[in-house]
């Protein structure tokens, strides 16, 4: 039953009008209408921040007369993203990315309803016939930034600001902390976690709490550059901008970025979905790729730092290098991964402890 | 008069709202359309209203009675995830049985827990005097902190790769769907019958009207020997219990496991729910649905004119702020007295 109201009227005048173009129209190709779940807003300048760069980057490459996007942000991971996930469904998306882990399985619960919609789950874990998964390495770059902190570090003590302890993190932490004791084997790691992934009061706090215990050099594994800016002020040696170049907040502090490059990624998979060949999958990929990218180095680093950051760089790019190649120890002593081996991609999920040095 | 506020309340709100949104750049009449009537003229929608209203409507009830009582619950929200974690344990003992028995046992420990959380503040309050707004406001963030020690550690699932969640529940310990084809579980027909259900003792029965008059009159209350120490007990178990249903309907249905995010607010919400309901179980159900469309045409505003998330935020204060005002303004009358003759002219 059609409920004739102003809204309904409108619509039957827009089909009217709009019916002397039905011969042209029928040619030209129809707009894909893409969808971007964010669990927080673009204006984080981290990990929100990347996933928007990289939709504008989409556009920009596919073209605005074929694709057009819709950006949902603040969606809480719970029954409250189901049902965003079934609007944007409902209102004809084909393609719906959910950029956090908690989406998964309301995008699961959905994605059965809508059999025609494609979904991809960024750093998920399980795929069906219409949803993928994509992530990155991002663990690559904290080898990078790890060597960094532990040259520069004066202190010996270096933080690491998480958000939870969940694997993703525990093996950021662990890149970082494996990495800079490869350069400085008497370094300590302090972990800090702040359970939220965006909580800039939180982040600045524990910040200052680490930098009053000695810790001259401060990463992060939030959505935000709250913890740099303390760095800023407070003048120590620095920090380090994630998912995004941070530069702007903390101009003296900013020693270089892990930087989310979803562009190419977002690029591959609407055209894929644009000619008919998506494909269920899983994508991880990472330095040597371009999904991972380190930002500019701050003039004020060495230039002998920037030589070891670039070499482990094109050494993980060109594969000789793995973050996580044995032998390994656990913060306890024991030795977790012998020498000559790695932490494949399929063990580094079920990793729950902490390496070397690290104090969490 | 005093039940023409709420509605001139909500209407208030769309003024304003559409004003304010178009000064701000926004379509302002589009947002208070998508927001407040597409979720009632889009019959997709009318499923999330229920799955929405639902925690909101029982939480609310309970707050209601706890208000009238003149005891100010503030923290349902902890005995809300409190109700839940206490009802997932029993999911998880029983993880490996079935039976029909194991989900009502889950909420009778849902409402057990939530009770037994408020009974804190309770105790505190009859025994030390200690103000029970306090108390049950902090408690809440130590309930967080109880349901990610739990999330984290000894009940994060096995298969999880690591992340923290419960395991997710069983058929036999999740919510059945009432309406098929659709997402309205259990919890919707039991929100409207906690709503009818304590409206009734409310209205009906002598533990109603102690409430009312210890709330309206302790002076009265104690006259007519009403205890107000038991009252306040009362008061705070009732509200506990049903924040502590809610949570569990909350975890065995929507969510199907417990996990980190699971705090969702809707202990806070429900204040606004109880207010705008005028303390009453029936008006709680009707400000409950008006909360959840605002959750829901937020959503969809969001969607097709790109209205930001914080806009939502925006309207469900300017309803409650427009509710309290309105109270005032139908309370007080207003008179001039500048033309008055100065007393104090010695």
């Amino acid at each position: 039953m059609t409920v004739l109201n102003r809204r309904t009227l409108i619509k039957i005048g827009g089909a009217a009008a709009a019916l002397p173009l039905l011969g042209g129209a029928a040619f030209a190709q129809e707009k894909l209408k893409v969808a971007f779940v964010l669990i927080g807003t673009p204006d984080d300048n981290g990990w929100n921040f990347g996933h928007d760069t990289g939709r504008k980057y989409m556009l920009d490459k596919i073209g605005a007369d074929k694709v057009e996007t819709t950006v949902v942000t603040n969606v809480a991971e719970g029954p409250d993203s189901e049902r965003v996930f079934r609007e944007l469904a409902q209102q004809g998306h084909k393609l719906i990315y959910a950029t956090s882990f908690g989406f998964g399985d309301y995008v699961h619960k959905v994605a059965k309803q809508f059999p025609d919609v494609k979904f991809e789950w960024a750093t998920g874990n399980a795929t069906a016939a219409n949803v993928s998964t994509y992530n990155a390495k991002f663990h690559e770059g904290r080898a990078v930034v790890g060597t960094i902190a532990g040259m520069m570090t004066k202190t010996n003590t270096i933080a690491y600001i998480g958000s939870f302890p969940i694997p993703e993190v525990r093996m950021g932490i662990n890149a970082y902390a494996i990495a800079a004791r490869k350069v400085n084997p008497e370094v300590k790691i302090k972990v800090v976690y702040v359970d939220s992934w965006f909580d800039p009061a939180k982040e600045a706090d524990a910040a200052r709490a680490l930098i009053d215990q000695g810790v001259d050099v401060i990463t992060q594994h939030t959505d935000g550059p709250a913890a740099l800016q303390v760095a800023e002020e407070r003048g120590i040696v620095g920090g380090f901008g994630q998912g995004a170049d941070m530069s702007a907040f903390a101009p003296k502090a900013h020693l270089t970025a892990i930087i989310d490059n979803w562009g190419p990624h977002y690029v591959k998979s609407v055209q894929s979905v644009l000619d008919g060949t998506w494909a269920e999958g899983s994508v991880w990929d990472g330095i040597s790729s371009g999904e991972v990218e380190i930002g500019k180095y701050n003039e004020k680093i060495p230039a002998d730092v920037v030589a070891a950051a670039e070499k482990v760089k094109n050494d993980i790019s060109a594969g000789t290098l793995h973050p996580f190649a044995g032998p390994i120890k656990d913060n306890a002593g024991t030795e977790r991964v012998a020498a000559g081996d790695i932490i494949d991609d399929g063990e580094f999920w079920a990793v729950d402890w902490y390496a070397e040095g690290v104090e969490a | 008069m005093l039940y023409a506020t709420p509605v001139a309340a909500v209407l208030i709100t769309m003024v304003l709202g559409a004003l304010i949104f178009t000064l701000l750049g926004y379509d302002g009449l589009g947002a208070v359309r998508e927001i407040f009537f597409t979720p009632l003229t889009n019959p997709y929608k009318w499923q999330d209203l229920a799955v929405k209203a639902s925690p909101l409507v029982i939480i609310a009830v309970g707050l209601a009675v706890s208000y009238r009582a003149n005891v100010w619950n503030i923290g349902a929200e902890g005995q809300y995830i409190v109700g839940a974690v206490a009802g997932t344990g029993v999911a998880l003992l029983t993880y490996d049985m079935t039976g029909p028995w194991i989900l009502p046992l889950m909420l009778l420990a849902g409402i057990a827990g939530g009770a037994a959380y408020a009974a804190i503040p309770a105790f505190l309050r009859t025994q030390f005097k200690v103000n029970e707004i306090l108390t049950t406001l902090m408690l809440t963030y130590v309930s967080v902190q109880l349901l990610n020690y739990l999330v984290f550690g000894p009940w994060k699932s096995p298969t999880s790769m690591g992340q923290p969640q419960t395991v997710l529940f069983s058929a036999d310990q999740s919510l059945p769907y009432v309406i098929p084809g659709t997402i309205v579980q259990l919890g919707t027909p039991i929100a409207i019958l906690v709503a009818i259900l304590v409206w009734f003792v409310m209205s009906r029965s002598v533990f109603g009207f102690q409430v009312r008059v210890v709330g309206a009159s302790p002076a009265a209350a104690r006259y007519g020997g009403f205890s107000a120490n038991r009252t306040v007990w009362l008061a705070l178990l009732v509200s506990g219990g049903l924040a502590g249903l809610a949570g569990i309907l909350e975890a065995a249905g929507p969510f199907g496991r417990l996990v980190p995010q699971f705090p969702t607010n809707y202990g806070f919400t429900a204040i606004i729910v109880a207010f705008l309901g005028r303390l009453n179980p029936l008006g709680a159900l009707l400000a409950g649905i008006i909360l959840a469309i605002t959750f829901v045409g937020g959503e969809v505003a969001q969607t097709t004119i790109a209205l930001p998330f914080a806009a939502v935020g925006i309207f469900q204060a300017m309803m409650l702020f427009l509710l309290l005002a309105g109270d005032v303004l139908v309370r007080y009358r207003i008179r001039r007295v500048a033309n008055e003759p100065a007393r104090a002219s010695a």
